[in-house]
């Protein structure tokens, strides 16, 4: 059966692709593009997919980045090599692909974010301005909020980890990234310091920066 | 140059009937032409509070649905000569008044008065979207309480959607003596979170329930402190400059410790 060509197992980080010993890669092709195609909203825009490095030929996994990148989802290696995704932005760069731009568009805000509005956005966000309690940010990209973050951010709502959110005065009711949740501890101090939440050894980590 | 004022708070209790009530007196006091709107459809409180409610003929459904003219349902004020009320219906409910009935009501008025004061209900529903809908400017009344503040900040932003912009706060109640101790929020926790210019710090006064019950505005009464701080916001509104009371040290702490040396 067809649907054994390739399998998607949900994972911490995204979505684990892996296939079937053996098939053939326009077998494989086919399937992943049938999969897209049928619109079931199962690959949302943003969606991290990962492969493992070894289980594909280089020129068949670029072919498959193209084909995911024309529906907005994203494409990587579990482990991607430094050197390796340094020459896949390379090529990105030279072929300018819709979806990705949009991923890597940053929107910005440019007002007090105020209880009950909600920015969702499939790349980053930018906030001149506060986000104030009951106000949230669902972002598939990173967050920077230039005034005093209160509200519920979600940064790397689709999956990225590497996300980050920066605040000047970082006291939000919770901090999402990925798929992690922190919430804010019950006592709640004013910074006086930037600070950044990023995901550090599979926890949220808060520390202050320079700006 | 006339210019209509929708006073709200999202939050029910903090005092827009109150406030509306005050202002429309203060304006009044000062030879202003003012109408009062009450579009509290069902839950009308403005005329007891005017201590008019005797008075009524028509109310602001018979006008928008063409039964009278406005003048007709007007009620003009006891002692304040240019002081007027357009009440409501006590039978009917919001969905009796839409937002496009009200603008054109706004506009008849503006020929006729210089200030027109809107009394909102409470919620973001309709009767608020009917309500803000022909406003200049809004002002906001909050009290410094955590879920008062939280409300107004949703106003604040449901305000800005519907584009307008000229926001001016009124924080109400406030209780000296428990800010000082901290256990009150202060000016700067709510400018912290709404982050708009405050045009009125009002104490909570004994004076107010008793001045409500007898339908006289505290704002005539000269020895309250919640008339002074109303005073004050009427000029703030006719642009003068006027600075706030320091209540919280000076007059109303110390004699408030008065009253406790006397016991």
């Amino acid at each position: 059966m067809s649907e054994d060509i390739v399998k998607i197992k949900g994972t911490k980080s995204g979505l684990q692709l892996s296939f079937h010993l053996g098939a053939d890669f326009e077998a494989i092709e086919q399937d992943i593009r049938g999969k897209l195609e049928s619109g079931s909203g199962f690959f949302t825009r943003g969606t991290v997919i990962q492969v493992a490095p070894d289980a594909l030929k280089k020129e068949d996994r670029e072919r498959l980045r193209k084909l995911f990148s024309q529906h907005g989802v994203l494409f990587r290696t579990t482990e991607p090599v430094v050197l390796q995704t340094a020459s896949e932005t390379a090529v990105e760069s030279k072929v300018p692909v819709q979806p990705e731009e949009d991923l890597q568009q940053m929107q910005v805000v440019n007002r007090t974010l105020r209880g009950g509005q909600e920015i969702r956005a499939k790349g980053s966000v930018l906030v001149c301005g506060n986000v104030n309690p009951g106000a949230q940010i669902i972002a598939g990209g990173s967050i920077d909020i230039r005034g005093t973050c209160r509200g519920m951010v979600h940064a790397g709502a689709y999956g990225d980890s590497k996300a980050v959110v920066i605040a000047d005065h970082l006291m939000p009711m919770q901090i999402r990234i990925a798929n992690l949740i922190a919430r804010s501890p019950d006592e709640m101090e004013k910074t006086e310091k930037a600070e950044r939440a990023s995901i550090k050894d599979g926890q949220i980590v808060i520390e202050p920066i320079e700006r | 140059m006339s210019e209509v004022i929708v006073i709200t708070s999202g939050k029910g209790g903090v005092g827009k009937t109150t406030t509306t009530a005050n202002l429309g007196v203060g304006l009044a006091m000062r030879d202003k032409r003012v109408v009062l709107v009450d579009t509290d459809t069902g839950l009308r409180n403005l005329d007891l509070l005017l201590g008019l409610e005797n008075r009524i003929m028509y109310d602001l459904i018979d006008v928008t649905e063409g039964r009278v003219p406005y003048k007709k349902a007007l009620v003009r004020h006891k002692k304040y000569e240019t002081l007027f009320l357009l009440p409501t219906s006590q039978v009917k409910d919001k969905s009796a008044v839409n937002p496009e009935q009200l603008v054109k009501l706004c506009d008849e008025l503006r020929k006729e008065f210089d200030y027109i004061l809107i009394d909102c209900p409470a919620g973001i529903e309709q009767g608020f979207q009917t309500a803000i809908a022909g406003a200049d400017c809004a002002i906001v009344v909050t009290m410094p309480e955590i879920s008062a503040v939280r409300d107004a900040d949703k106003i604040i932003g449901e305000l800005n959607r519907a584009d307008k912009d000229s926001i001016k706060l009124i924080v109400n109640r406030i209780r000296p003596q428990m800010v000082e101790k901290g256990d009150m929020l202060d000016m700067d926790d709510i400018n912290d979170i709404l982050s708009i210019d405050c045009i009125g710090q009002v104490p909570d006064d004994e004076k107010v329930v008793t001045s409500t019950n007898r339908g006289e505005p505290v704002i005539a009464m000269n020895d309250s402190l919640a008339g002074q701080a109303y005073r004050n916001i009427v000029g703030r509104i006719c642009g003068e400059k006027i600075p706030f009371m320091d209540f919280p040290k000076d007059t109303f702490f110390t004699r408030l410790k008065r009253v406790f040396g006397i016991q």
